[in-house]
């Protein structure tokens, strides 16, 4: 077995390592220097489309057509995608594998999940016209330089949006990079673009010239954690600094005259650039190091380190992590150096394992943990063994141990291996995966139809499997040329009793390949009310898509499927579906009331509701602004009630409302005064508080006013208008249908208890005390005192006393006497 | 308080501290300074959450209400805070991101908020408008917002109109989101009661939800964690008890008797905050510094009061009853003076004098809570001495303890001749329709009639609506009152006679100042609401109460959970009864909890949830509740609703605010 550290490099102070992933990637006969090649992030697909730009070998029509095709790292072709579309500009992967194609004319076609179905959208901003010269991604969005040198940038791929970024200089763009929004300060993207011999930088709000005078700046290329940025400096130099553009930390001098064909990040701790055949890596300080190669280079750059592609192999370039370091570095000594080295000496059954576990002794949990991780990074399943191997002698060793890493580990790296295998062609490495998270890995597989794959892993995992089921299904409606039953029924026989299967995504997928039967069978099985609503309008079945929508509950799904039934049947045929459904109908009516008054009228013409019609010719006649229309109105919402005998009080209503409405025309013209909106009592008492009496009985006749009601009216009126001759008058009158307390209330509190007191003697109803109290409110002791006379209530008598003063106290006391005289 | 203890069960923080977190990641989102264009009925409810000055520090730099459209172009980016169930309100804002874009000179960007959620109608509209192509569309999810420790609501001003009037089950459909989502943190309730049909619908929501979130959680790409939903039920909830406010709507109708019941009768609480002319307040404010609103410059204008538990005296006071307010407020006042004179008094050693000096922001904030409290309770008292409240008020007992409603008839006719406000003499009717099933045909068309005259013939519109409403009806001669043996009670009707026996809802002497009972909310009547829920969790008492035990005999009183021993009361109610059982989906997890959980009791929490709006003094009651039963058993009760509701709410809602010829 060839060492591990065989491929290492020394770069400055550290190491880097060279892994051999994959060899014989693609046909020799490709001539990949003639390609561009974009690779999707954590060992992701591979998308390369012949470069127009360049001359090549013309081999009959049949490969003269161009296409995109998308290959696994270890060179498996996955799909080939045909393009007839019109020139691309550039090719590139979210981190979720989408692949996006931009066009000269700021088309985007985003393909979801490695197949040939693609959504498109449209840069807009210019972009026909000025074209777009070139394109950067990152993991959830790209930005397009176009030909003006506007940037446009589209930050979500499931709505795209795209924005302006604040317009940069004019002058010709020699190099540009992005800085991810999540590594921005300011949470919004950042573009970097060499323009003359400087760099601005340009957001959202602002383009600022960071004034640096070394360019043209040939390449940029920003770090995977965004804190630094690279340049490639006029002069062949490589610079270092940082994303704010506050420190510079290294520089490398490549002494090259050709400048690079690719200057990427390997890491965040090395910078490569790429010639033809060449790649030279730079470490911090300006320390460097070079690979040669047979045949043309591309750089795949990654989180965490670099893949580098030619024709016939495929390599991973990363920095040694630290594990791996300590325990194989050449004359380690590190306790997990030692670990490794005692399983060693255990397999050739020498006493020195035991010596070297003594050695350790006092590290050997440290050195069990480093060599757990150090199995995580390698990729040669023999040395994965060999430090497990370690990591499980030493942890037997100790007393008490967490095995929770270990196990994780052992069920990672099985992973690992299982999708490093050339035919599946995924060579994450360790880092990748976490980052990536199984949930996505197996979605990468399910992408690559690797079902079974995707089933074991998950299953292995514990993960949800029905994504899986789901895409196969998908898959199976989409590509099976058997009859649909048999599709339906071996889909349904396949995911039936599995938790959490969308049958809605299925049918989805089969209505879309125009089966729309299969899609309504398959429909049948999906649980979730709610999610069958969209694909049953699609298909039509409109009347159900309404049911299923109510029995969901959810009224904004309710509403959606009426609006557009509303749109696509007739008004009739739409009430008719409405009107045996309550809760469609209240909903309708009650978004109608505000917006669609004519609709609503329909409706309850339709439905015959009649009081619901001339209660809404009502309500107009309550939005007309003057007197006429709203009379009409009225008169139209009586006509509607009048031939049925149930609705004869509400007719007598609006009858009434319009005779006073002609009522109190008359007045205004009249009296110069506003009446209208007035009630029938308020009119009455404001014809009262004008003096005018006549007309006030009047309207209390026209319209029936209770002589109680026209009393209290007249009272109220009175007293506002503080009519003390009237109210006096009043008293004098024989009977009052309200009695005369009230009468007594309201002036006292309207401040007159002299017309109070008039009223106090017709209140014949109270008793004694209660009319005593009446008096003693009006400050009149001695009439209180009378009262208590009457009676013959001594006890109040005395009470009245201490109350009294001046006149009336003498007045009681004499009343007083008298009592006892009496006796 | 059985209200701070409550916390510990279900965190209302944390939501608070969510929302606030969402709402402020959100305006983060869009860069620069911003004008917020907010729906008014939100800028309260965000309030409770959120301060303007936080806003301003997230940029926000003017704020617009949307119903004014007035939204200028002085910002680059417009933000609008929407709700997006709402068609009117989504049409409104397409229409105004129309109306700037064509107005104003710079390209602007335009994000939507929609909360709590994007709805497919609000999509439709912005597209129909062509503006959806133009807008960043964004999501608050704000469901229940806490208005105090105990008391979570949705803030959904319209639920009642939309439940009563409209019929239109949007707010059943929130509710059942906001509480899957606490499902979702604290385990399935146990046991769900409930009454009422759109209790039943939400019940049926909850458990529709339930199977379909097994679904939701893996079909979610986004979803990538394992999900254990659905097998566990909570160890803190234990029932979840649903009220349709259908059920009792005599209890809205009647005049809240608690001070913070008052409060909201005479001035209207919103969003735990009162507007009160600072005339009421009067000139003993003015010296002190004021901590809640800008001094008010002129005499005629409005100031808010905040109402919440941060207040010094507030939660002493707002949900005793109102007759106690004044001898509370006079024994605080004179323990103030007291430490004052003792200050002045005595000569003080320095540590002493220092004691007190660390008192003294306390001792201030108290005297100024103080002041404003008095001069509210003074001016309540303004109200509730007049004597047409008094009038009133006797129409409105006497109907509640079961007096023949006829006998009433008289002094409401006085009361409508009289012109005094609309919506008292609406609540009056309205009370006795709901308590009687209805009012006799032939008064009803004369009550009608009186009505339209003294209000005007435009409020043939308001009485439809309680038509509809099924509050204010004529009653039919084969159901109900009249025919007490035919035995349709039950499902649409309630027999309020056989409730007022069996629930005990009227209580002769209630000890306002120290009740047993919580019928002193009501100065008597105990709110049907209330009792039902008594009936889940104080089954004795109200058994007691309805039976006064002999001495010496054995109680006799129901035991058991849910709606044991009262079944035949609720089969007396109109609606449907709701009573589900949730177990987990995985019964040995459920059993394997159990049993980790060991010793320990099970869960006692009770989230007694309003659809259609709760009034202050339901929830004074339920405080209670939740207190007898913390001290007995140490259970807890939440309160969850729709939002506040109160008699004159909900007759506003019926009102046709219009007049002829304006």
């Amino acid at each position: 077995m060839s060492k591990p550290t065989a491929d290492w490099e020394r770069v400055g102070d550290r190491f880097y390592r060279k892994t051999q992933l994959y060899t014989s990637v693609f046909d020799p006969d490709l001539e990949i220097e003639n390609y561009v090649v974009t690779g999707a992030p954590y060992s992701g697909a591979v998308a390369i489309y012949r470069d127009t730009s360049k001359i090549y070998s013309f081999r009959g029509s049949q490969t003269a057509k161009s296409s995109i095709d998308l290959y696994s790292c270890a060179g498996r072709l996955i799909r080939q995608i045909p393009w007839e579309k019109g020139a691309i500009r550039a090719l590139g992967w979210s981190e979720d594998e989408r692949l996006l194609v931009v066009t000269e004319d700021g088309t985007v076609r985003s393909y979801v999940d490695l197949q040939g179905d693609f959504t498109p959208f449209s840069l807009g901003h210019g972009s026909e016209e000025h074209g777009v010269q070139a394109c950067k991604f990152w993991a959830t969005g790209f930005a397009a330089l176009l030909g003006d040198n506007t940037v446009v940038i589209v930050t979500n791929y499931d709505e795209p949006r795209p924005h302006v970024l604040a317009a940069p200089p004019s002058g010709e763009v020699v190099s540009w990079a992005v800085i991810p929004p999540e590594h921005t300060s300011s949470r919004s993207v950042e573009v970097i673009l060499a323009i003359d011999k400087t760099i601005y930088v340009t957001d959202a709000v602002e383009c600022e010239d960071r004034g640096l005078e070394a360019g043209p700046f040939r390449h940029i290329s920003v770090s995977p954690n965004g804190e630094f940025i690279a340049l490639y400096t006029d002069d062949g130099k490589v610079w270092v600094i940082s994303s704010d553009f506050q420190m510079r930390f290294s520089e490398y001098n490549s002494k090259v005259k050709t400048p690079p064909r690719d200057l990427q990040w390997c890491g965040n701790n090395a910078v490569a650039l790429a010639w033809e055949d060449e790649v030279h890596l730079v470490g911090p300080n300006g320390a460097a190091t070079e690979y040669f190669y047979n045949s043309f280079v591309h750089l795949l750059p990654d989180v965490d380190g670099l893949r580098v592609l030619t024709n016939d192999v495929c390599e991973f370039v990363q920095k040694v992590p630290e594990a791996s370091e300590e325990v194989f570095r050449l004359g380690s000594t590190s306790p997990g150096s030692v670990l490794l080295d005692a399983v060693d000496q255990l397999e050739k059954k020498t006493p020195k394992a035991d010596d070297n576990i003594q050695l350790i002794r006092q590290n050997l949990d440290e050195a069990v943990d480093v060599c757990i991780r150090a199995a995580g990074q390698e990729y040669s399943i023999h040395w994965q063994k060999q430090l497990l191997k370690a990591a499980s002698f030493g942890k037997s060793v100790l007393d008490f141990y967490n095995s929770d890493d270990f196990v994780d580990m052992t069920e990672s790296l099985r992973v690992l291996n299982a999708v490093r295998f050339f035919e599946v062609g995924l060579p994450l490495s360790y880092d990748q995966y976490i980052r990536l998270t199984p949930e996505r890995l197996v979605q990468r597989l399910v992408n690559r139809q690797d079902y079974l794959l995707a089933l074991r892993v998950s299953e292995y995992l514990h993960l949800p499997v029905d994504r899986i089921y789901v895409h196969w299904a998908r898959q199976k409606v989409r590509t099976s040329a058997s009859n649909e039953d048999m599709i339906c029924e071996e889909i349904v026989r396949k995911l039936n009793g599995k938790l959490g299967i969308s049958f809605e995504e299925v049918a989805h997928a089969a209505y879309d390949e125009g089966r729309g039967k299969l899609a309504t069978d398959l429909l049948e099985h999906e649980p979730r009310a709610g999610k069958q609503v969209p694909l049953l309008l699609r298909i039509g079945e409109d009347s159900v898509a309404l049911d299923k929508a109510i029995e969901s509950g959810d009224t904004d799904l309710v509403f959606h499927v009426l609006l557009s039934i509303k749109r696509k049947v007739p008004l009739a045929s739409f009430f008719r579906t409405i009107n045996s459904r309550p809760i469609a109908t209240a909903i309708v009516e009650s978004s109608a009331i505000d917006q669609d008054r004519e609709l609503l009228k329909d409706l309850y013409y339709q439905d015959d509701r009649r009081v619901d019609g001339s209660n809404l010719l009502l309500s107009e006649a309550l939005s007309a602004s003057d007197v006429g229309p709203a009379a009409d109105k009225l008169k139209m919402a009586a006509k509607l009630l009048r031939d049925s005998k149930d609705h004869a009080t509400q007719v007598a209503a609006l009858e009434d409302a319009q005779k006073l409405l002609r009522f109190q025309e008359a007045f205004e013209k009249d009296l110069g005064e506003r009446f209208v909106g007035l009630s029938v009592n308020d009119t009455i008492s404001k014809l009262i508080k004008m003096g005018n009496m006549k007309r006030s009985q009047k309207v209390q006749t026209e319209f029936k006013v209770s002589d109680k009601t026209f009393w209290w009216i007249r009272l109220r009126a009175l007293i506002v208008r503080r009519d003390w001759r009237e109210l006096e008058e009043l008293s004098k009158t024989r009977k009052s249908p309200i009695g005369w307390e009230p009468f007594f209330n309201e002036s006292l509190g309207a401040g007159n208890p002299k017309v109070a007191s008039l009223y106090i003697p017709k209140c014949t109803s109270l008793t004694m005390p209660e009319r005593a109290e009446m008096w003693i409110k009006c400050g009149m002791i001695s009439k209180a005192g009378e009262e208590a006379l009457k009676a013959k209530d001594r006890n109040m008598l005395e009470d009245l006393r201490t109350k009294a003063t001046g006149n009336s106290a003498l007045d009681i006391d004499r009343m007083i006497a008298q009592l006892q005289k009496g006796r | 308080m059985a209200a701070h203890s409550a916390v510990r069960a279900i965190n209302s923080q944390e939501i608070t501290e969510k929302a606030r977190r969402d709402l402020l990641h959100l305006l983060e989102g869009v860069r620069g300074k911003k004008n917020l264009v907010i729906e008014k009925s939100l800028a309260g409810t965000i309030g409770l959450f959120v301060k303007f000055s936080t806003l301003q520090e997230y940029g926000v730099d003017k704020v617009f209400f949307l119903e004014n459209h007035n939204v200028d172009a002085s910002q680059r980016n417009v933000v609008f805070l929407v709700r997006g169930e709402n068609a009117k309100k989504a049409r409104m804002v397409a229409e105004q991101i129309r109306l700037v874009r064509s107005e104003s000179q710079t390209d602007h960007d335009f994000t939507v908020i929609w909360v709590p959620r994007r709805t497919l109608v609000s999509n439709t509209i912005l597209e129909e408008h062509g503006v959806l192509g133009e807008a960043n569309i964004a999501e608050l999810p704000l469901h229940f917002i806490p208005l105090e420790h105990d008391l979570l609501s949705l803030e959904l001003e319209n639920s009642f109109s939309d439940l009563m009037l409209r019929k239109d089950p949007t707010c059943v459909w929130a509710a059942a989101r906001a509480l899957m989502l606490l499902q979702k943190q604290y385990g399935l309730f146990q046991r769900i009661l409930g009454k009422g049909d759109n209790a039943q619908r939400l019940a049926d929501l909850l458990q529709r939800m339930r199977s379909e979130e097994d679904v939701n959680a893996s079909s979610d790409p986004n979803n990538s964690t394992l999900t254990s939903f659905g097998l566990t039920p909570s160890s803190v909830v234990e029932n979840l008890i649903i009220v349709d406010r259908e059920v009792d709507m005599p209890t809205v109708l009647s005049t809240q008797l608690t001070y913070e019941g008052l409060l909201d009768e005479v001035f209207g609480v919103a969003n735990n905050q009162t507007e009160v002319d600072s005339s009421v307040l009067g000139g003993a404010s003015a010296p002190r510094p004021d901590r809640n609103s800008s001094p008010a410059p002129t005499a005629a204008t409005k100031r808010k009061i905040h109402l919440d538990s941060s207040d010094k005296l507030y939660p002493l006071l707002r949900d005793n009853n109102f007759a106690t307010i004044g001898p509370t407020l006079n024994r605080t006042a004179r323990r103030l003076q007291s430490d004052q004179q003792n200050i002045k008094q005595s000569d003080q050693s320095i540590a002493d004098l220092k004691t007190f000096v660390s008192k003294l922001p306390a001792h201030q904030a108290e005297s100024a809570s103080l002041n404003t409290h008095t001069s509210l309770a003074q001016e309540i008292m303004k109200f509730t001495q007049s004597e047409i409240f008094g009038r009133s008020l006797e129409v409105q007992q006497n109907l509640l303890a079961g007096a023949d409603p006829s006998t009433m008839h008289d002094n409401i006719e006085e009361l409508i001749a009289r012109g005094v406000p609309f919506r008292a003499v609406l609540r009056l009717l309205c009370l006795e329709s709901c308590l009687n099933n209805g009012i006799r045909s032939r008064d009803l068309e004369s009550f009608k009639r009186q009505i339209e005259q003294a209000y005007g013939y435009q409020h043939v519109l308001t009485l439809a609506n309680l038509e509809r409403m099924g509050i204010l009806v004529p009653r039919e001669s084969h159901r109900g009152y009249l025919n007490p043996i035919a035995s349709t009670a039950g499902s649409t009707t309630t027999d309020t006679n056989a409730l007022r026996r069996a629930l005990s809802l009227w209580i002769d002497d209630i000890a306002e100042a120290d009740p047993d009972d919580i019928a002193y909310t009501f100065s008597g009547y105990a709110p049907i609401s209330v009792r039902l829920v008594q009936a889940v969790l104080q089954k004795s008492h109200l058994h007691n109460l309805a039976n006064p035990p002999k001495p010496g005999a054995p109680s006799s009183a129901p035991s058991g959970t849910g709606w044991k021993g009262f079944e035949d009361v609720l089969s007396r109610i109109r609606g449907a009864t709701v009573d589900v059982t949730q177990k987990g989906s995985d019964a040995d997890a459920s059993a394997a909890r159990k049993t980790l959980r060991g010793s320990k009791e099970g869960p006692k929490t009770t989230v007694v949830f309003f659809l259609g709006g709760v009034t202050f003094a339901e929830i004074a009651a339920l405080r209670f509740v939740g207190q007898q039963i913390g001290e007995a058993t140490g259970r807890r009760l939440v309160i969850g609703t729709t939002s506040i509701i109160s008699g004159d709410r909900a007759m506003a809602v019926a009102e046709e605010k219009r007049k002829f010829g304006e």
